[in-house]
């Protein structure tokens, strides 16, 4: 997990981040005039010594949050990052709050110098010393045109040029000999409270917040805790039990409090008043008694009752309906208690695994309202009683053996076994079948045997049942013959042999994969198409068998998307372009995707499938007595064009430098292969048969680039300057203990270690799109220069802009999309002046916002004409509303312009833009949340951080990128099929503008979002094209 | 005299590109891409000294033993000049130059080697290159940061005669502090407003700063400032290398002597340097590294920059470039240059027709 923003220097510290949304106002202008604002007679402000720019720089702060945001993140930033943790307390300082506290004390002395003008002030070269003194210069030649500044005081000099001080300015100013004035100010910054309700400790003889802040971590926690709960809710706290009683509870009030919700004195409680009778049992407290409440929740089983809460808070009015009938509520939660309450989910500094807010958030409901089981309860009572490590897992089989026949049983195991944070757990299979199920008519669903199978193998194959939530279609036949034919190769001794035979089942698999996700598979022959595709990989026994199965199961392939059999690597690349098209636009963005596959391919070295089938149809002739080899050897002898780099390290300093990393058994192989050898000499068929062996390396890494190249980043450099990074995929499960690698997500291996050959994946070529975009995010240059590449959020935007193909969407559909985003906008701005409406508004709106967003939307309903709120909305938010509100209003006339023309266009055609396809077309996968690539939208709010997640669920609970790149390419006249070339590209370039401060600033995407978007629409984006006329391509 | 012409914008960009067509078996059509070939040629003597004055004549270019015929020659800060225009039979008359640089790029003292009037007169040599400076801000540097932030302004104060300077820093990220510019204040507020912390992506960012590089005309250098480790790049250093020598691109390294303590950094920075041309140095501290920087614009200033058309070559792999100096007289000097390249090959469909529609499946 790593940070999005440089927090100045960190030597040897690890640099945590938790913590959740950030303040209102986040679309405001970065220099925001306010934070020069003069003291005024409100106490609700607080001091900072010297310029903010320079402030933000030394707090390791995003320049571009409003006013409002700075102290709760300084707080944050304290908390997180400025101490070193063990057994959950706060130790030793790091360098960044040592850095930070000195800064403070130099700003004050700099302060002390601009006197009470706070204005720095050096009129002659002459002059200079004292300011030199506290910036830790001195003159490198005496005062004349050519003297310079060099270092006098490291640790001084240190904290100067990381704060920004313009010290080049001042250099020119000493070398002309000129006045050097740089006003010094003191900045005032809003405050939660008074300055004087944070002196709790009374040890500071006067109210000085940050100083505060700064220097006590548990004051800092409950200020940042606080700042994420909505004004109503604070003030309310504040009063009762007031700051000082809270300061125990910081921890869990910062993880699991931004849903609490205090409104007319009572605390609202997830389920409304029908739960009210199971939150009073479990809480042991009323909520209207809101203090004594929230005392009671935050404190209750060291925090799991509090995470409970929150969890079910998170989820839809709906979901929250079902979980919080009383005897549930209590039932699940003393699942999820159970006896041990160790450890706490309030430990710094990630929350738990995010087990129990995907159950609660993805548990899939019948008809009937009851959750969806799976095949049916009695597989369940079995896989609880597989043989399990987890004590707990054991206690929950048991228990099982007396379950009846209520689907509530399974769910309450889920919620006490979504405690259990190792990979192979009930809760992970109970989530990836109910997802295959979720897209699923009932004829299609998965057996019950079916499921027993995906439960006995998911330690092994799990990390690819992803396949199955996304292709709905395939039966159960089809995935059951994935499982044995994935065993059959399991089985193979030889190792090459076998890591070859599945790479190479695996790149067919996903050539499949692309071909049915653009539609160029029919639905109604996935499964059979899938099928004959496996296939010829359920006996393999040898490296020529292996070439040919291969051969064939590509043949499959093709032929499925109405391609040859035998196809040349310009037809494959073709199909992978996406289907033909007819008009101009389309045939040339076709012709770009080809282009780029084609660029990746020649950069990786990798030998055309054209000449190892010609290679491999001439050996077959060959050994029957046919054709002459003569003809053959400069084909073979493409086989040897392949270099390696020139290398830097002998080989005895790669052993000891690369720790084995480089030793890849696959490329050493195919250097050593030489078949003009055996083409030279006369040899019995026998051993030209067998020499179509050779080939399986080379016909490997081909398929799998052919994999690579279709996903490659925007941006990447890997795919074009590493030629080995292909080759280098290592398939053989040896790079981890077990082998249990060759089957799962690949892992990186090799970054940073120089003579590693650079870096390479090990394992499937499950999630490969999201992988390939980790390998290539720090490629990504970003535009702010204390920002860093935000990793685990920015793989999954990357992956929601290279996974989708735009060719059938029209501009119907586009209209459409662009409409509802409309629509959601005249509804807010409405709602300014309706008080009937701002209801409706927020009570949809709710499921999708917390607390103290829809607060502060509520405050800027208080403006006019509505365009604060407008403002402060996602895309996925108005997309989302506008659709909703339709829904649940159907009759209602339309408010606005947008409203009219997507009232028409509805009416007229209802299946083109119907919210399914439009989710289908415009949202995005959720590999992690959803557990398939299929795309969707799925309306749920931002998800915070967890262990082992970082960043990613956030990444794929945000949905708005697609829905506001298409936007704008209909209100700017681009065709459908532009969207090729400008979703990845706006995507990247966004990602280039990302200024976070933490692992959840959501606010900072968005901001990065309508910064693009504005450079778009001025012209400022060069490499993107002007629209053409209205010829475009799609359907 | 005769009349010099500018050649160096079509150079680059390729105006005089001298493709070859590979026709393979398979009826894949490649196109070689080989643009002219520039080399930047160091001749020194035993003890380091530069040799200047020697003339076309004197050089003998072979690229995998196929003897190549220069285009172009120049010295130092010449404007490169097609053969045509030297007079024939004109020898040049070999000069050593007493050099403050030492090949193997250590520093043999901490006594300073020019004085600030030397530097400036060196400095003048090296018009009309454009100089990358990479700096790592990475947690490797913190406790050298500030010094090597007053070598890095100092050394761009002094290059005043350069055409252009681009500043760039890197840790995990890579970032364009000051783009490609004649503005050396803009360049000092970029150095100076450089942020320490976070991992080191030496290789990534080197990649990236050549890749800039490569996209303009003329004589470039990229300078890279670091304290050695490397522990977040994705690509490996041959990698960045080949792409150096294949662009002509030489590097210079400066680091300290702490790097030293890491092998693997003190392996590369020697050996990535001296392969595409340029030098690596290791001085005491950063508060030393001004003689480096002195050492860099004198080597910069006496190199000899000649190019090529490369003959027909049916090699699409690594091509091996040698030069020799001709004549008896002439054996006893050394050369540095780049010891080859590899050409780009790009796939004729690239930009062919759109890509087939499927025949009739069988």
């Amino acid at each position: 997990m790593r940070p999005c923003l440089r927090a100045s220097v960190h030597v040897f510290v690890v640099l945590f981040s938790i913590c959740g949304v950030a303040n209102r106002s986040w679309s405001q202008s970065a220099e925001a005039p306010a934070q020069r604002a003069a003291p005024s007679d409100s106490v609700s402000q607080a001091a900072i010594p010297g310029p903010i720019r320079s402030f933000l720089r030394m707090a390791a702060i995003s320049q571009k949050v409003s006013p409002d945001e700075i102290l709760p993140l300084l707080a944050r930033n304290v908390v997180v990052e400025g101490y070193q943790y063990w057994q959950d307390k706060a130790r030793k300082p790091t360098e960044f709050l040592r850095l930070l506290k000195d800064y403070l004390e130099q700003a004050r002395e700099l302060q002390a110098l601009a006197g009470l003008q706070e204005t720095i002030r050096v009129n002659r070269c002459s002059e200079a010393q004292p300011l030199l003194t506290i910036l830790g210069y001195r003159l490198r030649q005496p005062c004349g045109p050519n003297t310079s500044l060099e270092t006098a005081d490291p640790d001084k000099a240190f904290l100067t040029v990381d704060s920004g001080f313009p010290l080049a300015d001042l250099e020119d100013m000493l070398r002309s000999d000129k006045p050097f004035v740089y006003p010094f100010p003191t900045s005032y910054v809003p405050a939660l409270f008074t300055p004087v309700d944070w002196m709790i400790s009374r040890r500071e003889s006067k109210p000085d917040l940050v100083s505060t802040l700064v220097n006590d971590p548990a004051l800092a926690r409950l200020y940042w805790a606080l700042s994420r709960i909505d004004e109503n809710t604070r003030l309310a706290l504040r009063q009762s039990p007031g700051l000082e009683k809270l300061i125990p509870f910081a921890a869990v009030l910062e993880f699991y409090g931004s849903h609490l919700h205090i409104r007319s004195g009572r605390v609202v409680l997830p389920g409304g008043e029908k739960a009210e009778p199971g939150w009073k049992n479990l809480v042991g407290s009323t909520p209207d008694a809101p203090a004594d409440f929230v005392v009671k929740l935050l404190s209750k089983d060291e925090g799991w009752l509090a995470a409970y809460y929150d969890a079910l808070s998170h989820v839809s009015r709906a979901q929250q309906s079902y979980f919080t009938e009383p005897k549930r509520l209590q039932r699940f939660y003393e699942a999820l208690r159970g006896q041990d309450l160790s450890p706490s989910p309030a430990r710094p500094v990630f929350r738990p695994n995010p087990g129990m807010m995907l159950l609660a958030t993805r548990l899939h409901f019948e008809a009937n309202g009851q959750p969806h089981v799976p095949g049916n309860l009695d597989i369940w009572k079995e896989v609880l009683r597989r043989k399990s490590d987890s004590k707990l897992v054991r206690e929950w089989a048991k228990r099982a053996a007396k379950w009846n026949n209520s689907a509530d049983n399974l769910v309450e195991a889920m919620f006490a076994l979504s405690r259990v944070s190792t990979k192979d757990t009930p809760l992970q299979i109970f989530l990836i079948t109910s997802e295959i199920n979720r897209r699923r008519s009932p004829e299609q669903r998965l057996t019950p045997q079916t499921v027993r199978l995906l439960a006995e193998k998911f330690s092994r194959f799990g990390n690819q049942y992803p396949i199955f939530s996304e292709f709905h279609a395939l039966n159960n036949a089809a995935i059951t013959r994935f499982i044995s034919t994935a065993e059959a190769l399991d089985r193979i001794q030889d190792k090459a042999l076998r890591a070859n035979a599945v790479g190479m089942f695996q790149a067919n698999i996903g050539l499949w994969q692309i071909l049915a996700r653009q539609e160029q598979i029919p639905t109604a022959n996935w499964s059979d198409s899938w099928q004959r595709v496996i296939a010829p990989f359920a006996n393999i026994t040898s490296g020529p068998q292996l070439y040919n199965s291969a051969r064939a199961s590509l043949s499959e392939v093709s032929k499925a998307a109405g391609g040859r059999a035998d196809p040349s690597q310009e037809e494959l690349i073709a199909l992978l372009a996406g289907p033909v098209q007819s008009a101009p636009e389309a045939q040339q963005i076709r012709q770009e995707i080809a282009n780029r596959i084609r660029s990746v391919l020649d950069a990786q070295r990798l030998v055309s499938l054209d000449t190892l089938t010609q290679l491999g149809a001439g050996l077959n002739q060959l050994a029957e007595g046919n054709g002459m080899a003569e003809s053959l050897i400069r084909l073979a002898g493409q086989l040897r064009e392949f270099e390696m780099p020139k290398p830097l390290f002998t080989t005895r300093e790669r052993s000891e430098w690369a720790s084995g990393l480089y030793n890849n058994k696959h490329t050493a192989t195919q250097m050593k292969t030489d078949l003009t050898k055996v083409l030279k000499t006369p040899a019995n068929p026998q051993d030209l048969a067998q020499a179509a062996g050779q080939l399986v390396p080379f016909l490997r890494d081909t398929l799998v680039g052919l994999n690579y190249a279709y996903y490659e980043p925007p941006g990447a450099q890997m795919l074009h300057n590493n030629p080995l990074f292909v080759r280098s995929h290592d398939f053989s499960g040896e790079m981890t203990m077990g082998g249990e690698q060759v089957w799962q997500t690949p892992r990186m291996f090799g970054r940073g270690w120089s003579a590693s050959g650079g870096a390479h994946l090990a394992g499937s070529l499950a999630d490969l799109p999201y992988v390939l975009a980790q390998v290539e995010q720090d490629f990504i240059v970003p535009e702010n220069v204390q920002s860093l590449i935000w990793e685990d959020l920015v793989p999954g935007m990357v992956t929601s802009a290279t996974i989708p193909r735009w060719w059938r969407v029209s501009r119907n559909e586009l209209r459409a999309v662009t409409l509802y985003q409309r629509v959601g906008e005249e509804l807010v701005a409405a709602a300014a002046g309706d008080e009937k409406l701002r209801i409706d508004v927020m009570n949809i709106l709710s499921d999708r916002m917390l607390p103290q967003r829809a607060e502060e939307l509520k405050h800027a309903f208080r403006s006019q004409p509505g365009q604060d709120a407008v403002s402060n909305l996602t895309p996925s938010e108005s997309f989302f509303l506008a659709a909703e509100y339709r829904s649940r209003f159907p009759g209602q006339p339309s408010i606005g312009k947008a409203g009219q023309e997507l009232d028409s266009l509805v009416e007229r055609y209802a299946d083109e833009i119907s919210l399914k396809r439009l989710s289908e077309d415009f949202g995005v996968p959720h590999p992690a949340l959803a557990q398939s690539y299929g795309r969707e939208l799925l309306n749920v709010k931002p998800f915070p951080t967890f262990l082992g997640y970082s960043s990613r669920l956030l990444a794929e609970s945000w949905d708005s990128n697609n829905l506001y790149w298409a936007r704008l390419a209909d209100e700017m006249g681009y065709s459908p099929v532009m969207l090729h070339r400008l979703v990845p590209q706006l995507t990247h370039r966004m990602i280039e503008k990302i200024f976070a401060t933490h692992l959840e600033d959501w606010p900072a995407v968005l901001r990065a979002l309508r910064e693009t978007g504005e450079e778009f629409r001025t012209g400022k984006i060069a490499s993107l094209p002007k629209p053409a006329a209205n010829n475009g391509g799609g359907s | 005299m005769a009349k010099r012409h500018v050649l160096l914008p079509l150079l680059l960009l390729g105006v005089f590109s001298g493709g070859l067509w590979l026709a393979a078996q398979d009826d894949t059509v490649f196109r070689i891409t080989v643009d002219m070939v520039q080399l930047n040629v160091a001749v020194t003597d035993k003890k380091g000294n530069y040799v200047t004055g020697l003339r076309p004549w004197d050089f003998q270019l072979t690229e995998d033993g196929i003897q190549q015929k220069l285009a172009t020659f120049a010295e130092g800060n010449e404007t490169p000049r097609h053969l045509a225009e030297f007079e024939p039979n004109q020898f040049g008359a070999p000069k050593v130059v007493p050099s403050s640089a030492r090949v193997s790029g250590r520093l043999r003292n901490d006594q300073a080697i020019f004085s600030d009037d030397q530097q400036e007169s060196v400095t003048s040599l090296i018009a009309g290159a454009s100089v990358f400076i990479l700096f790592d801000t990475s947690n490797y540097m913190y406790k050298g940061f500030v010094f090597a932030q007053d070598a890095i302004a100092n050394f761009v104060r002094t290059l005043d005669h350069p055409d252009r300077v681009a500043f760039y820093s890197y840790s995990r990220d890579f970032s364009r502090a000051a783009t490609l510019t004649s503005d050396r204040g803009q360049v000092l507020r970029g150095v100076r407003a450089t942020v320490a912390g976070d991992d080191a992506a030496l290789y990534n960012a080197l990649l990236l700063t050549l890749k800039d590089a490569a996209q303009f005309s003329g004589r470039k250098v990229v300078v890279v400032f670091s304290n050695g480790p490397d522990n977040a790049s994705m690509v490996a250093p041959e990698d960045v290398r080949e792409l150096a020598q294949s662009e002509g691109i030489p590097i210079y390294m400066i680091s300290t002597r702490e790097a030293r303590l890491e092998p693997v950094s003190t392996a590369v920075f020697e050996r990535m340097s001296a392969s595409t041309g340029g030098k690596a140095y290791f001085a005491k501290s950063w508060q030393d590294q001004q003689k480096a920087f002195a050492n860099i614009r004198d080597d910069l200033a006496h190199v000899y920059s000649v190019s090529y058309y490369p003959q027909t070559n049916p090699n699409r792999g690594w091509r091996d470039i040698k030069v020799k100096l001709i004549g008896e007289h002439l054996k006893k000097y050394k050369i540095r240059t780049r010891n080859g390249y590899r050409p780009k090959a790009a796939r004729l469909a690239v930009q062919s027709a759109p890509p087939t529609a499927m025949p009739p499946s069988d």
